[in-house]
């Protein structure tokens, strides 16, 4: 099977023999929205920088659409748009300069580079600034900009290396919708955050990385059932009467109840089928039940649980 | 065969839009604007007291050419590397198709072309100007010989500065270091050398002493030693061996910093 991005066992190690990357191998299929996330100095810029061609691996391979980025750069490059860290861009000239050299690096005719241009600045929401110099954007404006850039040759994958980060609520939004366009149009997202709800908001999947090495790897959908508690909350029309908190306490696969007003949390063994049962009997004694969820824990507890192993592996 | 062929074409339009992308760089910053500007007007200070001949005239004009090379070198080629790392453009500049030694060669041929562009205007002044005061006619012939000798030490001093813009983090320190190594330092070597009574033919400041000393008018007049007499020793650099001491560093500066700028990560 051909990955859009595949590394090799990547190794790092900078000549004062600090390892920033300890043998990293990830796969990652067309068309996913995968989140890298670990905190900082775990080795993501470092594989994003690898991966685009402006870092050498100590050993090991980065693959894009199954073309060796070290071998062949030209080639696995053309395919890849990339934002990195927070890009400077040459104050001096207007977003349509800085653009067309670009386009044309990439080999587009002139009338496809003002197309282009047009459409991409347009989707970041820049169209007004087109020709005006750069040097009097926003931090916000600035990085829509450098993703208009990376958009620009249409690539198949698109590498993504903390694009919200100091970036203002709106701008983060405005990120955000971006990278839910780019999935909704079948664009390979490989993007890089210490932001967990980003990640969780657009990814499908997600790489944690600690300490240089891939911790724990898994869909968000995985990740939401194994985070899942063994609880349930169960909201009532109206107060429960000690009566009715006794009923639910004899429920056969209730182990635990706490009842506070109109809510209860119920604790079970935590099978699905279980939770389905209770929720019949609970309907079948008469509980006006308003709403039923098993509660679950955040993607930070997780991302805390497999730190924390990744530590102890340290 | 095809392969290094489809290769070598892609290398050649890659700096080719190198050259460009820095061109435009050059201009709407303003550097070249000025630096030509520059070009332009300093030979017409040279009206306030005009010698009695052509050569003396050109002579004279010419002492102001190497600070011009030396300027546009520092301008043009000073952060013509490190910038990229210093302001962070190399994360939008290098994950492209494009090898990063072609950037670097572009970044290099273009500070020789704004060189050469400041050069060349500031000759075509001092021609007008030496044909408008003493006519056509009166133009030395070695004129020509210095406008080459420029050029060349033109090559030579952008490929200094680009070798320091190359290995070093901040343009302000390239620029600078570029600038005092060829207007300063590497011109004190060479008068303690000479003062010493050895000529510094391999250095290459002394060598751009060509471009006026090719006029005939003056020489390089610089003293070895003379224990309080009259034992004065002139140290004149030769032709060939200043053309050969300047392609020498043209070659070994620019490869060195080329290969420096494409080995360098953040």
């Amino acid at each position: 099977m051909e990955y859009a991005i595949r590394t090799e066992n990547l190794v790092k190690r900078y000549s004062n023999n600090f390892t920033a990357l300890g043998g990293v191998s990830l796969r990652i299929k067309k068309g996913e929205v995968v989140g890298y996330v670990g905190p900082n100095g775990a080795g993501k810029t470092t594989t994003i920088k690898i991966l685009t061609g402006l870092s050498r691996p100590s050993s090991g391979h980065a693959y894009v659409n199954g073309v060796d980025v070290m071998a062949r750069p030209r080639e696995a490059l053309r395919t890849i748009g990339a934002l990195i860290e927070v890009p400077g861009v040459y104050d001096y000239l207007t977003p349509h300069e800085m653009l067309t050299y670009f386009g044309r690096v990439y080999r587009m005719s002139s009338g496809e580079i003002d197309r282009r241009i047009k459409e991409s600045l347009e989707l970041v929401k820049l169209s007004d600034w087109e020709h005006k110099r750069m040097g009097t954007f926003s931090t916000g404006m600035l990085r829509r900009l450098t993703i208009a850039k990376a958009i620009l040759h249409k690539p198949d994958n698109l590498i993504l290396d903390e694009p919200v980060l100091g970036l203002d609520p709106e701008g983060i939004r405005d990120v955000r919708e971006l990278i839910r366009h780019f999935r909704n149009e079948g664009m390979t997202v490989f993007l890089s955050s210490h932001l967990l709800a980003e990640v969780a908001e657009v990814c499908n999947t997600v790489i944690f990385l600690n300490k240089g090495k891939v911790v724990s790897s898994d869909s968000i959908e995985n990740i939401g059932r194994s985070i899942e508690q063994r609880v349930v909350n169960v909201k009532f029309l109206r107060p429960l009467s000690a009566e009715e908190t006794q009923k639910l306490r004899a429920i056969e696969l209730v182990r635990n109840v706490e009842v506070e007003d109109g809510v209860a949390r119920l604790w079970y063994d935590g099978k699905p089928e279980s939770s389905a049962k209770i929720l019949r009997l609970l309907v079948s004694s008469n509980f006006d039940v308003v709403s039923y969820n098993v509660e679950s824990a955040g993607l930070e507890d997780y991302y805390v649980s497999v730190m924390g192993d990744g530590k102890k592996g340290n | 065969m095809e392969a290094s062929g489809i290769s070598l074409r892609n290398d050649v339009f890659e700096t080719y839009l190198s050259v460009k992308f820095e061109l435009l760089k050059h201009l709407k910053r303003r550097r070249l604007l000025i630096i030509a500007a520059l070009a332009i007007i300093v030979p017409l200070i040279f009206y306030v007291r005009v010698p009695d001949t052509a050569s003396q005239f050109a002579d004279e004009v010419l002492t102001f050419a190497n600070l011009l090379i030396v300027v546009s070198a520092a301008m043009f080629a000073g952060d013509a590397v490190c910038s990229e790392f210093e302001r962070k453009t190399n994360l939008l500049l290098f994950p492209t198709p494009q090898r990063r030694g072609t950037i670097f060669a572009g970044k290099y041929l273009a500070a020789v072309i704004a060189t050469f562009v400041v050069v060349v205007l500031y000759y075509i002044v001092l021609t007008l100007q030496t044909a408008q005061l003493f006519g056509w006619g009166a133009i030395p012939g070695e004129l020509a010989k210095s406008f080459l000798v420029a050029m060349i030490y033109s090559l030579a001093a952008v490929s200094v500065v680009y070798f320091f813009s190359a290995a070093l983090k901040r343009s302000i320190s390239s620029t600078i270091v570029g600038f005092l190594s060829l207007i300063m330092v590497l011109p004190v070597i060479s008068f303690i050398l000479q003062r010493v009574n050895q000529e510094p033919w391999f250095i290459i400041t002394y060598s751009a002493g060509l471009i006026t000393n090719v006029l005939g008018v003056s020489g390089n007049p610089l003293f070895g030693p003379g224990n309080g007499q009259s034992s004065l020793t002139e140290f004149m650099p030769k032709f060939g061996v200043g053309i050969a001491v300047m392609i020498a560093y043209a070659v070994v500066f620019l490869v060195s910093g080329m290969m420096i700028a494409s080995r360098r990560e953040d």
